[in-house]
């Protein structure tokens, strides 16, 4: 067997256990309602802050606790705890993705991705008035 | 459309006109360019060549115009503009005009194009001057290909339906969405509608220094990979497969410095500017330009291999072009929207994805046909590819056809590779030519490994056509797995840093230990007895000093990956600095290579220290414990500080004096002092579990109070108050004020505020701080009052309700009219004082009580004053709002109106904050200076030395 083949074959390996080992440390997109079923299993949900329900951020209590509600696409709801300071602006946020698990009362994040439609996105439309309204 | 016969005041439509009209040009000057150079090097001829020439000068002037006439607008705030009217505004510094340049689409895709023109007629310029000219028409060719591309994306023209690029020259009236709105046919809207009158602004995080030189750096770095593929690309055009490379390693090199400055800069911004606690975070943005310069680093270091022998001449190729294909496929990742949810900071779609497809899809097949050898292959290939490029353009079935494009692309590198030229023997072990070849391959399974871990939003929209065999596989086999392949929903690894570092330090680590014994070891054959030799001293300093290391910084043994790392780096920079020393003898303009890899190794060695040792200064000094809730929830970050109060954080003390506003931002200044040994003196107390001690003699304090029992005694009698009031045992005290940090809130209602760190320099270590939290409205006395309070939070109650706020439960006993003479004497008759009997519990300390008596003077039935009860040992105030029925107040909770009594809860003022010590950072940025320079005199030398007769 010549040098380059055992090389070869070597980088190949490697390779395949990457492959392999990053699809095994990939997480998962799943709706609230696939994460429910799963609990303990750590997932991604995207979705929607419920700007209907309130936003509880004790510092004094817990300055890294942040406690919501999020609507995922399909319209289930859950509540959150964020193990994460209330993000600035949270309020204005229009999409949010999570990891983190269901734990039996609560999805329990550790991250959070927050996009705000200023921000990141440029959907400002011009009106007759003058004024400048937020469009989704 | 009737707009034509408006003529708008103010408006300057004819930037419009001219803008487009340079679009235009700077196409057609590209595609000239490219036809005639095509024909130039077909048949040989000059006159062909000079039209070419023409056509890329031409480009070249359309360009340029284009990035003056938009500075232009910027710089005049003509607001008509979309690009200037969504990337600027009158108020932003003058020198941020450039990244309002640089923000959007247009503008980056403008930065981009203008490189290549500069970087075009630089080496039209040396070609002038007669080296290696014969190369100048295919590799002009390939310039111009292009930028032909380059400058359709600043088209914004539709063709067919569809919309080519976006152009910078738009007017807000020509939007697609306010095309025919009853304000488009005003002739004076500009002067008319207000939101005209500014603009919204750059994003306030690109408002930082860095953001002015980084973009225009990396872009350069981007653009300095195309000339070695153009070259590489030539040489396969012309069957000369190893003379282009010395023409194009210069550049090769010139473009590891650049690129590889320009990422480090990012890093430096994100430390400076973002709040996400370090210089790099694996985010598919970063990864997106690190990539690139992994393989151009690998390319390079191949051609010098290449220039001298067939060994491994088709992995050098598939490097160079590689790189470019690669940075093409990070414009694609970071700029068609594809990344979606993964990345915070990529740009959105705005219908960029086919063309950038396209773009990446044609430089594929032009990659692969150029590097099969075989012309009926070649032909068969091409036309196979081009046919499913089209296919998949026409029927709108992107996804099948770009995978089946991919399977074609490795076919075509398998047939390449098999009838590429290969030497005749292998290179012996112990050679130059062979550990260059191991480390470039070292260096491409890295990139590989981070490619593919950025690419899952891509996997997920190439899968999502096999969704039902997939889920019938899923079925059947009942994985999990697939199931989650079958809905397309693979999400990137959750903890990106984790993922990563698990892959990328083995790598790094032997990497680093190619660098460290490349120069000692010799082309074709080492003697290895002298290798050993010269190895040995660098080999004892490295042990030693990493031994050094470990132990000060008290690395585990199960972080054995990072000790070997550490070795490896810290051989790497003393085996290089040996080699000045003893290979060199000093000879500067030869140390190029050395002091590139002595930087090199410290940016590997300051990353990893800086990284493994960073440290959360700050705890959450929560009452209530968040590991409670959840096993994976961490306590240890974001201090909380009432201002005022000054508490131990890392090895100072800390106190959080107040805020100030000036203009936009708002910062909040806390002041560290030194933390001097204790003396604990007689007749002090200090709280143990809620017992009282006093101290018996005077003496200095030790670590933990468990080791200092014989100078205390408890004490038996104290009442509840002095119980509460007494401090815990502490070792250190406060000392004299040391320096102050501000980290401040961008207080920008059009972006939404944004948290800017502070942080403070030393030699040896960085003390990162950025606020979490914090109350955003200055106080009416901020600058004179020490106490200032936290907005109140009101309740509505009746007399023997309780009260729960977030530290504490309170229980309204009664509330009584105060009558005793004094108190009418003092105020007279015509006053009534009520109080509120409150008893107050600690809601995370059962044992621990208060009472509080607010109290509301009342004159005739109205209140006119009121005293706050203010808990010092809990940071609250309770003030008494009313007694008597109450009405809702607009825009309050309409419960606080319920009940006969009104109560208000405030925390005192205070702030969340998170501080980090980075140890060892500034090895980083040493060494990225030192990447820098080498790279640079490494560089100045190759473009010096007369061509090699080799």
């Amino acid at each position: 067997m010549k040098r380059s083949h055992i090389i070869a074959l070597v980088v190949i390996a490697v390779a395949m256990a990457m492959l392999i080992g990053t699809l095994a440390d990939n997480s998962t997109f799943m709706g609230l309602a696939q994460a429910m079923e799963n609990p303990g299993r750590e997932v991604r949900v995207k979705g929607m802050l419920d700007k209907s329900q309130p936003i509880v951020y004790e510092p004094v209590a817990n300055a890294n606790l942040t406690e919501f509600t999020l609507v995922d696409d399909d319209g289930v709801k859950c509540k959150v705890r964020l193990a994460k300071a209330k993000p600035y602006d949270f309020e204005r946020s229009e999409s949010i993705v999570l990891t983190g698990s269901y734990e039996g009362t609560a999805f329990h994040a550790n991250d959070m991705l927050m996009k705000c439609p200023s921000k990141y996105t440029e959907g400002n439309k011009l009106q007759t008035d003058g004024e400048w309204t937020k469009v989704k | 459309m009737k707009d034509k016969d408006i003529v708008f005041a103010g408006e300057h439509t004819w930037a419009s006109y001219v803008g487009h009209g340079f679009a235009v040009i700077s196409i057609v000057g590209a595609a000239l360019a490219l036809v005639s150079f095509f024909l130039a090097e077909r048949k040989g001829s000059v006159q062909w060549r000079s039209l070419g020439r023409v056509g890329f000068r031409a480009h070249s002037v359309a360009v340029f115009s284009i990035v003056a006439l938009l500075f232009i607008m910027l710089l005049n705030h003509w607001f008509e503009f979309d690009y200037v009217w969504k990337h600027s505004n009158r108020e932003m510094p003058l020198r941020y005009i450039f990244s309002c340049f640089w923000e959007g689409q247009e503008g980056s895709f403008l930065l981009w194009t203008f490189w290549h023109a500069v970087l075009g007629n630089i080496l039209l310029w040396r070609w002038k001057q007669g080296r290696h000219s014969e190369w100048e028409a295919p590799v002009m060719m390939v310039f111009a290909l292009v930028q032909v591309f380059l400058a359709s994306m600043l088209l914004g023209v539709h063709v067919f339906g569809e919309r080519v690029g976006s152009s910078p020259f738009l007017l807000i009236r020509q939007l697609p969405e306010n095309l025919g709105l009853p304000w488009t046919g005003l002739a004076d809207y500009l002067q008319k509608i207000p939101a005209f009158q500014d603009g919204r602004g750059l994003n306030p995080l690109l408002q930082n220094y860095w953001m002015v030189i980084h973009p225009p750096t990396l872009f350069l770095g981007f653009s300095a990979t195309l000339i070695p593929f153009a070259y590489a690309i030539a040489g396969l055009w012309r069957n000369k497969l190893k003379e282009w490379m010395e023409p194009a390693i210069g550049w090769t090199f010139f473009g590891v410095m650049i690129l590889g400055t320009g990422i480090l800069m990012g890093g430096a911004w994100a430390y400076e500017a973002l709040s996400f606690g370090g210089f790099w975070a694996w985010d598919p943005v970063e990864n997106a330009s690190l990539v690139p310069w992994l393989t151009l680093v690998a390319s390079g270091h191949l051609m010098m291999v290449n220039k001298r022998k067939d060994t491994s001449l088709f992995t050098g190729f598939l490097l160079t072009l590689g790189t470019f294909l690669l940075v093409l496929y990070s414009g694609f990742l970071t700029r068609s929207g594809v990344l979606g949810d993964t990345s915070v900071h990529s740009f959105t779609g705005d219908g960029m994805k086919p063309g950038l497809m396209l773009f990446v899809l044609t430089f594929m097949l032009l990659t692969a046909v150029m590097l099969v050898r075989d012309t009926g292959q070649r032909k068969f290939l091409g036309l196979l590819s081009l046919a499913l490029l089209v296919l998949g353009i026409v029927l709108k079935v992107q996804a099948l056809a770009v995978l089946v494009f991919a399977v074609l692309f490795v076919i075509a590198l398998f047939w390449a590779y098999r009838k590429f030229p290969k030497a005749a023997q292998e290179e012996a072990v112990w050679s130059r030519e062979f550990w260059l070849f191991i480390g470039a391959l070292v260096l491409v399974l890295s990139a590989v490994q981070i490619t593919f871990s950025t690419s899952v939003p891509v996997f997920n929209t190439l899968l999502s056509p096999f969704a039902k065999p997939l889920s019938w596989l899923a079925e059947t086999t009942g994985s999990s797995f697939i199931a989650d392949l079958s809905h397309a929903k693979l999400a990137p690894p959750s903890d990106a840093k984790a993922h990563y570092n698990k892959w990328q330090v083995p790598f790094a680590f032997i990497i680093a230990l190619l660098v460290g014994i490349g120069q000692y070891l010799r082309w074709k054959e080492t003697d290895m007895k002298r290798f050993g030799k010269q190895m040995l001293l660098s080999l004892v300093v490295a042990v030693v000093a990493t031994a050094v290391v470990v132990f000060s910084m008290e690395y585990e043994w199960k972080e054995l990956n990072l000790i070997a790392l550490l070795f490896a780096a810290v051989f790497a920079a003393v085996a290089n600095a040996a080699w000045i020393w003893k290979g060199l003898k000093w000879k500067f303009a030869h140390a190029g290579p050395s002091i590139a890899h002595v930087g090199f190794a410290l940016v590997l060695l300051g990353a990893l220290i800086s990284t493994s040792k960073q440290e959360d200064v700050s705890r959450n000094t929560g009452r209530m414990v968040l590991s409670f809730l959840s096993k994976d929830f961490d306590d240890n970050t974001d201090a909380l500080l009432y201002r005022g109060d000054t508490v131990r954080m890392g090895e100072h003390f800390v106190v959080y004096k107040g805020k100030r506003q000036e203009g936009v931002n708002l910062f909040f200044d806390v002041e560290y002092l030194e933390a001097v040994p204790r003396v604990y003196h007689v007749g002090d107390t200090v709280r143990v579990n809620n017992s009282l001690y006093v101290c018996t003699t005077e003496h200095l304090a030790v670590d933990h109070f468990l080791a200092d029992p014989a100078n205390w005694r408890a004490s038996q009698d104290f009442t509840r108050r002095q119980q509460w009031h007494a401090e815990p045992y502490a070792s250190k005290a406060p000392g004299k004020s040391l320096f102050g940090l501000a980290p401040l809130v961008q207080i920008n209602p059009k972006f939404g505020n944004v948290a800017e760190p502070s942080t403070k320099h030393w030699l040896h270590r960085d003390l990162y701080t950025h606020i979490r939290f914090a109350e955003l409205q200055l106080g009416a006395n901020e600058a004179t009052d020490s106490l200032q309070w936290m907005p109140p939070r009101h309740y509505g109650r009746n007399v023997g309700d309780t009260l729960v706020t977030p530290t504490s439960v309170a229980i309204i006993d009664s509330v009584r009219s105060v009558r005793d003479s004094m108190t009418m004497k003092l105020l007279g008759p015509e006053f009534d004082v009520k109080v509120a009997y409150l008893r107050i519990r600690d809601l995370y300390d059962e044992g621990r009580w208060f009472e509080a008596r607010p109290l509301l003077i009342f004159r005739g039935g109205m209140a006119v004053a009121g005293k706050g009860a203010e808990l010092e040992p809990l940071r609250v105030r309770f003030d008494l709002e009313r007694v008597g029925p109450g009405e809702p107040m607009e825009g309050e909770d309409p419960a606080a109106a319920e009940g006969d009594i009104g109560l208000s809860v405030s925390d005192r003022e205070f702030i969340v904050m998170q501080a980090i010590v980075f140890p060892g950072i500034n090895i980083l940025w040493i060494g990225c200076a030192l990447m820098f320079l080498g790279t640079l005199v490494a560089v100045r030398q190759r473009w010096k030395r007369k061509p090699s007769k080799a």
